[in-house]
């Protein structure tokens, strides 16, 4: 799989969301900044949470995986609907490189800019803390996974979707309610119990809860459940998105 | 058999929607051939060269390119073949230069490779200069050249060249044509060509199959084809007639017009002018309307190659 080929899609893929930085990094970095000044410093000081974490603290996790979701499914969707825009995707399906190659690509390209953007928001938000990262290799993870999971649905999304509209209409009306009831501004102990079990079925809350276990050691759950599932989906994801490609499915009559 | 670089055997393609765009055709082109294949719109042209390149997925059937399946082995077919498609597919984002070094880098190039490729590629085909543009600051006709630069990149021995001087002015049409004669003649390339140009297919192609609705009605050079199919008209305008000579002839004669059907007008001229010097008949004027392919197409099928399906 490590071939010439392979590499010089995953380049481009990378150099293309370099290039664009000002829509593609600096974004995510002013948003946080914002989020700490609203939410952390002016609303912050008046909520208390049970585990005596700062609140400004509670949300970094959040707000990173918020921006890394968005980045990493905008990355490979944005790309793979701009190629079947412009035609170019059959540059890719005519080319010696097989669908699970192709899709991984993509995937890869949109893992590094979840990552670039996850690493970079916690750096941001550190400035505005004393923010201490409790497990590195552990926040990484979250990031990586986390970033293979929406960039290989971004790559199933590029390619079902007929209209930009559609990719975008799934970010705003899924994926963002999803983040948001995914705990990022909240912890479940907030909740009435009702909305506190809905919230157990999104497993967005599963994938913050797990970067935040590792960010700053506190977890409402189980962390090994966390990493399963967001193993679990980052699997299922790309099979699809693989299998999508190979086959030809809605990009080759 | 054994010089066969591309054989497709009995491909069908039956699309989504019921349309059955290959009825189980059967081509065989010969390494070094500068192959045509020649249909109207709509007749599976731009379908059998999809299903080769990977772009369309075959119903049934089989291609083999150099003895290799195209489905089997697709990462070794798909290295010996370059495909320049009809419609202009540039990625706007990049320079030319960046975008033909990635495409050189898909087929296993290394970077300075590849550099080194585009740089003598882009002259050749008169881009030097254009290098670090981008897509959107050129004209139709240098888009389409770089189209074809994208198709040679990474120096196949296969090119396909769909429609390729579909919507380009007579001048690129030439220095299109000479580059890729001179591709085929001092660069033993294959070329497949699909047009619908008939007089690029007689011009450029040593042999040429005809496809309609389908189905291959007819392969062979263009020599052949019109020899065995198309009929040239020899029209001479006489002072009087005589109705008992050229017997063996079809003939039609109107107001000093004689018009004769000919499938060999290289054979036939000589004897015609002989038979009349014989029956005191002078020649005012000839001219012959040689056959060409077209006329071997409306033979074939009772249309112009012109017409849309």
């Amino acid at each position: 799989m490590i071939n010439r080929p392979f590499l010089t899609l995953v380049y481009r893929e990378v150099w293309r969301f370099l290039v664009l930085y000002k829509q593609t990094i600096m974004p995510g970095i002013i948003t946080s900044a914002l989020y700490m000044v609203i939410f952390g410093q002016a609303l912050g000081s008046r909520i208390k949470l049970e585990n005596n974490v700062e609140y400004i603290i509670f949300i970094i996790p959040g707000i990173t995986m918020m921006s890394v979701i968005s980045q990493s499914y905008a990355n490979s969707s944005s790309s793979i609907m701009q190629a079947k825009y412009l035609k170019f995707i059959d540059d890719y399906l005519i080319a010696p490189i097989s669908g699970f190659e192709l899709s991984m690509s993509f995937i890869i390209g949109a893992i590094l800019r979840g990552v670039i953007n996850g690493i970079l928001i916690i750096i941001t938000c550190s400035l505005f803390t004393n923010l201490t990262i409790a497990n590195y290799s552990l926040s990484l993870f979250f990031l990586v996974v986390v970033s293979c999971v929406f960039g290989a649905v971004g790559v199933i999304v590029g390619i079902v979707a007929k209209t930009w509209d559609s990719v975008g209409v799934l970010g705003t009306f899924v994926f963002m309610p999803l983040s948001m009831l995914g705990g990022v501004f909240w912890s479940i102990d907030m909740l009435p119990e009702s909305w506190a079990f809905v919230a157990l079925y999104n497993p967005l809350y599963w994938m913050i809860n797990g970067l935040r276990y590792s960010m700053i050691g506190v977890s409402e759950i189980s962390i090994v459940f966390s990493i399963v599932v967001s193993i679990i989906f980052a699997i299922i994801f790309t099979a699809i998105a693989s299998i999508m490609f190979s086959k030809g499915y809605k990009i080759k009559s | 058999m054994m010089n066969n670089i591309i054989e497709i055997n009995n491909l069908r393609k039956i699309y989504s929607n019921g349309n059955e765009a290959l009825k189980g055709i059967n081509i065989n082109i010969e390494k070094g051939k500068f192959f045509g294949l020649l249909g109207p719109n709509g007749a599976g042209k731009t379908t059998t060269i999809g299903i080769l390149t990977g772009l369309i997925n075959l119903t049934s059937g089989n291609v083999k390119v150099d003895g290799l399946d195209i489905l089997r082995d697709y990462k070794k077919t798909r290295k010996m073949i370059g495909l320049s498609p009809q419609e202009i597919n540039l990625d706007v984002f990049f320079t030319i230069k960046e975008l033909l070094v990635f495409q050189g880098g898909y087929y296993g190039l290394s970077l300075k490779e590849s550099k080194e490729r585009v740089d003598n590629i882009l002259k050749d085909l008169g881009l030097g200069d254009k290098i670090n543009s981008k897509v959107r600051q050129l004209s139709g006709g240098m888009k389409r050249r770089v189209q074809i630069a994208k198709a040679l990149i990474h120096d196949p021995e296969i090119i396909i060249l769909d429609e390729p001087t579909a919507g380009v002015d007579i001048e690129l049409r030439h220095y299109l044509w000479d580059s890729l004669r001179d591709m085929n003649i001092n660069d033993n390339k294959t070329i497949l060509l699909t047009t619908h140009y008939i007089e690029e297919a007689e011009i450029l192609c040593n042999e040429v199959a005809i496809i309609d609705d389908g189905e291959i009605i007819a392969q062979g050079s263009p020599n052949e084809l019109i020899e065995s199919d198309g009929e040239s008209n020899i029209n001479i305008t006489i002072d009087k007639w005589d109705k008992n000579i050229l017997k063996d002839y079809e003939i039609s004669y109107k107001d000093n017009m004689l018009s004769i059907k000919s499938k060999n007008t290289e054979r036939d001229v000589p004897k015609i002018i002989n038979e009349l010097a014989k029956s005191n008949i002078s020649i005012h004027k000839l001219n012959i309307n040689k056959a060409n392919l077209e006329d071997v197409f409306i033979k074939l099928t009772g249309k112009k190659i012109t017409d849309d399906k």
